[in-house]
């Protein structure tokens, strides 16, 4: 190991909490020992990241509150040294420290609520793509039907709650109440994307229909999706229902491509 | 005019004008208003996403302005192995928006598995000097392009230094063909924590490799000044402005400022504030602006 390795090696350990001999490396002068000139820099790396997930984190920190929120942070930051290159993504883990670590687990919804907000960021950013219309859908040969699979937009989530952890949410980024949380029988999928504007939407799905576009985004073809769909609609409904569910998915802006 | 007759200080140091850094704060105003500034530095880290809103204003924005790409993450003078997929990531955006040229810090972010997301200091020795001068040229290499080297402000000195940091800073840039970009704030706030002249670095400085200045604010904490780009530039700072314009010429200008953000209009202001001691210090012939692209191939 060479003498500067050694000596970033002692830096990142003492940015850490961990045992360091790095003060031996720093000069001391009358006004400041070696000690405080460090401890500038350990500060400014846990303020930096603390700040980084207070950012992403908004409306879960204004659910936990200031304290339990640093004391997340706190956790989080020790649990968590960052590997990530570019800050943005310092913060993915905190849905899974809130769902698997006392106390957080013991309240389910803190993570929900979470992983709405890390979408919200996934959505912000992610790839961009062609956004198909319904003009083209109409030049497509009859037999496509029979393979037509469908690209989804990079920005497509789908997303599970056990709670009504959306109603939480928009309470607290509307600045009102929020409400009592609520468990639900069954999950509930919520389906977010960034429209033609760049503005991400969302809104909650139907069984039948969170099915469906499960089918697609997994490459399923569209008679494969309307198989499925039997579990929730006659035979003859089917056609119809599925035609339609494609056609809001296309005006909203979901579908990049037609494949067939 | 083609652009050599163009750029009036030297063949080797094109003059951009007065920029300011562009923040998602002032994306809006930007785009809607046009504002006069001769360009804007963008930080690269924030868009090194895969798409979406940052991407898109910053396309809407360049096709407006002329910009520099001023990075965080490169990590160059760290121990472990140059990151590729960064300077994947970097080349990916240098070509999309065609910058007048790229920089990043004279330190090191990342080692020992962990990124301190930080910018941290190096020893000022050979040993450090020929580790950085041949990640500089493998970088410069990578990327097509000479790359430009930011001084920053630090609050601890290693034992293991022998030189001071301008002649750090001359040797690495003489020996990877790299250039400076001064930040006049970091040369007074460390000089105030480390006890040397500001004067002293400014003379210092070999002044054919002088690209771009930076200017910003500070804050006092203790005995400490700490570089936290919160404030307006404070008079001292603007004096050592001065004192650097008469020292290299006419050289690209732009105040950072990354928290407690004003509107627009405010900072645009503070900008003239650079705009009127550059007038005053300088000739009109100097100050003439280049028009053409520059550093295209490594040096």
């Amino acid at each position: 190991m060479s003498a500067l390795q050694e000596l970033q090696h002692n830096f990142i350990d003492y940015l850490l909490g961990q045992p360091s001999n790095i003060a031996q490396h720093i000069q001391s002068t009358p006004g400041l020992s070696a000690e405080k000139r460090l401890n500038i820099y350990a500060y400014a790396y846990k303020a930096r990241l603390k700040e980084a997930i207070g950012t992403d984190y908004e409306q879960l920190h204004g659910y936990l509150g200031d304290e339990q929120f640093d004391q997340l942070l706190e956790r989080f930051i020790e649990k968590y040294p960052s590997e990530e290159t570019n800050l943005r993504y310092y913060s993915i883990n905190i849905p899974t420290l809130l769902r698997s670590e006392e106390p957080f687990n013991s309240l389910p919804i803190l993570a929900e609520i979470a992983e709405i907000e890390a979408a919200f960021a996934d959505s912000f950013d992610a790839a961009d793509s062609t956004i198909l219309t319904l003009n083209d859908l109409a030049p497509l040969p009859e037999s496509a039907w029979e393979t037509l699979s469908f690209e989804l937009h990079p920005s497509l989530q789908l997303l599970s709650y056990n709670y009504n952890s959306f109603a939480v949410w928009k309470a607290l980024s509307d600045e009102e109440a929020p409400p009592e949380t609520v468990q639900y029988d069954s999950p509930e999928t919520w389906l977010m994307w960034r429209d033609s504007q760049l503005i991400t939407r969302y809104r909650p799905l139907l069984n039948e229909e969170a099915t469906a576009l499960a089918f697609a985004r997994q490459g399923q073809s569209f008679p494969a999706i309307c198989e499925a769909l039997l579990d929730y609609f006659c035979e003859d409904e089917v056609p119809v229902k599925a035609i339609t569910f494609l056609q809001t998915w296309i005006q909203e802006g979901l579908v990049s491509k037609l494949n067939y | 005019m083609d652009a050599k007759q163009d750029m009036k200080n030297d063949d080797t140091r094109p003059f951009l004008g007065f920029g300011l850094g562009l923040r998602t704060e002032h994306y809006q105003h930007v785009i809607e208003h046009k504002p006069q500034v001769d360009w804007f530095e963008i930080i690269s880290e924030n868009y090194m996403v895969p798409g979406g809103k940052p991407l898109a204003n910053l396309d809407k924005i360049r096709a407006d302005y002329p910009m520099v790409m001023h990075g965080v993450s490169m990590s160059i003078g760290s121990t472990d192995p140059l990151n590729t997929n960064y300077l994947k990531d970097l080349k990916t955006l240098i070509n999309r928006v065609e910058p007048y040229w790229y920089s990043d810090h004279l330190c090191w972010t990342h080692a020992h598995n962990t990124n301190s997301h930080d910018l941290l200091p190096l020893p000022y020795n050979e040993a450090t000097i020929n580790h950085l001068a041949s990640r500089i040229s493998q970088v410069q290499d990578f990327i097509g392009r000479p790359m430009l080297v930011e001084n920053l402000s630090s609050y601890v000195t290693y034992n293991e230094s022998v030189m001071s940091e301008w002649e750090f800073l001359n040797e690495i840039a003489k020996r990877s063909g790299c250039y400076i970009l001064l930040d006049i704030n970091n040369i007074f706030v460390s000089a105030h924590n480390h006890q040397f002249k500001p004067k002293d670095y400014i003379n210092g400085i070999d002044n054919e490799r002088v690209m771009q200045f930076h200017l910003a604010g500070h804050s006092y904490q203790g005995d400490m000044i700490i570089d936290t780009h919160d404030h307006d530039v404070c008079d001292p700072v603007w004096d050592l402005y001065k004192y650097a314009l008469q020292r290299f010429g006419a050289v690209s200008t732009m105040i950072e400022r990354d928290d407690n953000i004003p509107e627009f209009a405010e900072l645009r202001q503070e900008l003239a504030i650079a705009e009127d001691i550059a007038t005053k210090a300088l000739s009109a012939e100097q100050l003439h602006i280049a028009g053409q692209p520059v550093l295209k191939g490594v040096a």
